[in-house]
């Protein structure tokens, strides 16, 4: 990464350090700023309105929003959701790899389901909810079955961009060490293809984050968006949007979970071995 | 009889509209054991085709090539390929690379580790095995791909340009440095170069093929000392000599050449943006104000 004390030759050095702790923070200061920003505008816009039901008093949303943390009925649906998303994505994996996997490394597999994965893909996700209701009833069933297709396709889309830009060489060198199909599969296709397959279930996963809301609005009665229906029916728009922005935060905080997961699974990208996100 | 044979090779590559490109053809030679023989000529003379062949990475269409009396067919584990790129697997560390191929053999790891030793040894690697590609040097890298290739203990090493992608003035280095690991592993090689000066400091045996189907034009052998003086007058005129000779093999090309045959196929050129507007214009043209004019 460049530096910018890179280019500036060592005048002073206080003010070069002072620099490059300014250039680490930066960021985050700037997203500070314009967090701030939109938070002032939000206070002056609803003061102006004066109609809680469009736009609820910015402290009112705050204080929604803090004690939805420590609410037990809010906390207990969010940790509902959260099991019906990781179980969906494991279905995905289940699914999604082994799929990509093949389609990946086999030329013919690839012809034989990818017109078919195309079109089933296009289908969107919300069109699937009144026939998992017929198949799955209410419940966690449907939900799951939704952010399965959802997350599956992101995830099979990017195995098979994964296994696909594997050096054809290194196939070739596995094969001159005296390699099995089996041993290439596993020291190869797999390792070669992760980074791509991880990039994967960071999109399935906030695939699978935002159907499962949608989902829950329809095929359930509990869960996080169940939650914000209810809050919606109750016309108490405070909460409502509370709960909007925790459904952000969560999404937010998982992916960054993955993104860390990512550099540490695949260290052997990075020069200078594991980065620290 | 020699270590390996190459008897009668032909291969052709199909190309489109019919046409077929002779890579090489009926091409013969035999190489020694602990010879080191280069394969030197233009760019499109089939010299890396050829040691592809030898790999088993490709099957010839005529003619077989015959190692330490065995058909070769596939890939295996006795011949060690060093490719251009050098093809480490940048997920494994510098010892998982280096142990691949006895690891795939399920070898003991006492057995493993002591290779590994005898390895890192020679290749002057100790301390990085625990490095993954990517923080190697160039230097480095190419190291860990000979060695690896070595790994199994190979009958011959086939080396495709390892210098290829290495700047001017790290090449000479190199070239000592792989100089000094061939002797080390005393082994027999088959080196793909078209650099003149890299042929006559490492090679036993220099073949310059022709890029008219792959046609030998001669067979030098190097009679110098090793280590070899780049300044010495022996050295230059060997490199002359040969300069010379591909000199030759490239003309061969020119005379040889058919003309290109994609050369009026432009003005037929598929045009998107074309297509595009035209399949609008039958119907965008006759809209006036909203109406279709009749």
């Amino acid at each position: 990464m460049a530096r910018n004390g890179d280019t500036v030759p060592n005048v002073k050095i206080a003010k070069l350090n002072l620099e490059e702790i300014g250039e680490k923070y930066r960021g985050t200061l700037y997203t500070l700023m314009v967090v701030i920003l939109l938070m002032v505008i939000w206070y002056i816009i609803a003061n102006r309105l004066q109609n809680t039901l469009l736009l609820p008093y910015f402290h009112e949303t705050v204080k929604e929003f803090i004690t939805a943390w420590v609410d037990y009925e809010i906390m207990s649906n969010l940790a509902l959701t959260l099991k019906r998303v990781f179980t969906g994505f494991i279905y995905a994996l289940i699914i999604g790899i082994p799929v990509g996997l093949l389609m990946g490394y086999s030329a013919t597999a690839m012809q034989a389901i990818s017109p078919i994965l195309n079109s089933v893909r296009q289908v969107p996700i919300m069109a699937w909810v009144p026939l998992s209701i017929i198949w799955f009833g209410l419940g966690d069933g449907p939900t799951v079955f939704l952010i399965t297709m959802s997350a599956v396709f992101p995830l099979v889309i990017n195995t098979i961009a994964g296994v696909q830009g594997i050096d054809p060489n290194y196939y070739n060198a596995a094969r001159s060490m005296g390699a099995s199909w089996s041993d290439i599969i596993r020291t190869i296709v797999v390792p070669g293809a992760l980074p791509s397959i991880l990039t994967g279930c960071r999109l399935a996963m906030g695939a699978g984050w935002m159907s499962v809301i949608c989902a829950e609005f329809i095929a359930t009665s509990a869960g996080f968006g169940f939650l914000m229906v209810e809050a919606q029916v109750r016309l108490e728009t405070a909460q409502l949007y509370a709960l909007m922005f925790m459904s952000g935060l969560v999404g937010f905080f998982i992916d960054k979970g993955f993104i860390t997961l990512e550099k540490r699974l695949t260290a052997w990208r990075f020069k200078d071995g594991f980065i620290g996100s | 009889m020699a270590l390996l044979e190459v008897k009668g090779i032909t291969k052709v590559f199909a190309q489109k509209k019919n046409s077929a490109h002779i890579v090489l053809e009926n091409m013969s030679f035999s190489v020694e054991r602990g010879q080191y023989v280069s394969l030197l000529g233009p760019s499109g003379c089939g010299k890396t085709t050829l040691l592809t062949l030898m790999g088993g990475f490709i099957a010839p269409d005529a003619g077989e090539i015959i190692l330490a009396d065995q058909k070769v067919e596939d890939p295996g584990p006795d011949r060690g390929f060093v490719f251009q790129n050098y093809a480490l697997f940048p997920w494994m560390t510098v010892k998982d690379n280096i142990l691949y191929a006895l690891r795939v053999k399920k070898v003991s790891s006492a057995e493993q580790n002591e290779r590994l030793q005898e390895l890192l040894d020679i290749s002057q690697l100790h301390g990085s095995e625990n490095k993954y590609p990517v923080q190697l040097s160039g230097g480095m890298q190419q190291r860990v791909a000979m060695v690896r290739a070595l790994a199994s203990r190979p009958e011959i090493l086939l080396l495709d340009e390892p210098l290829g992608a290495v700047d001017f003035q790290m090449r000479e280095l190199l070239q000592e440095e792989l100089a000094a690991l061939v002797e080390g592993a005393k082994t027999t090689v088959v080196m793909v170069t078209h650099d003149v000066g890299e042929s006559v400091y490492l090679s036993d045996r220099v073949i310059v093929m022709s890029a008219h189907k792959g046609r030998i034009i001669q067979d030098v052998h190097i009679d110098l000392d090793r280590p070899r003086n780049r300044q010495s007058a022996g050295f230059k005129a060997y490199v002359s000599d040969l300069t010379e000779l591909v000199r030759q093999a490239f003309r061969e090309k020119t005379v040889a050449a058919e003309p290109p045959p994609d050369s009026n196929e432009n003005k037929n050129q598929f045009s998107f943006v074309d297509a595009y507007n035209r399949m609008f214009s039958q119907y965008t043209n006759n809209v006036t104000n909203g109406r279709i004019a009749k």
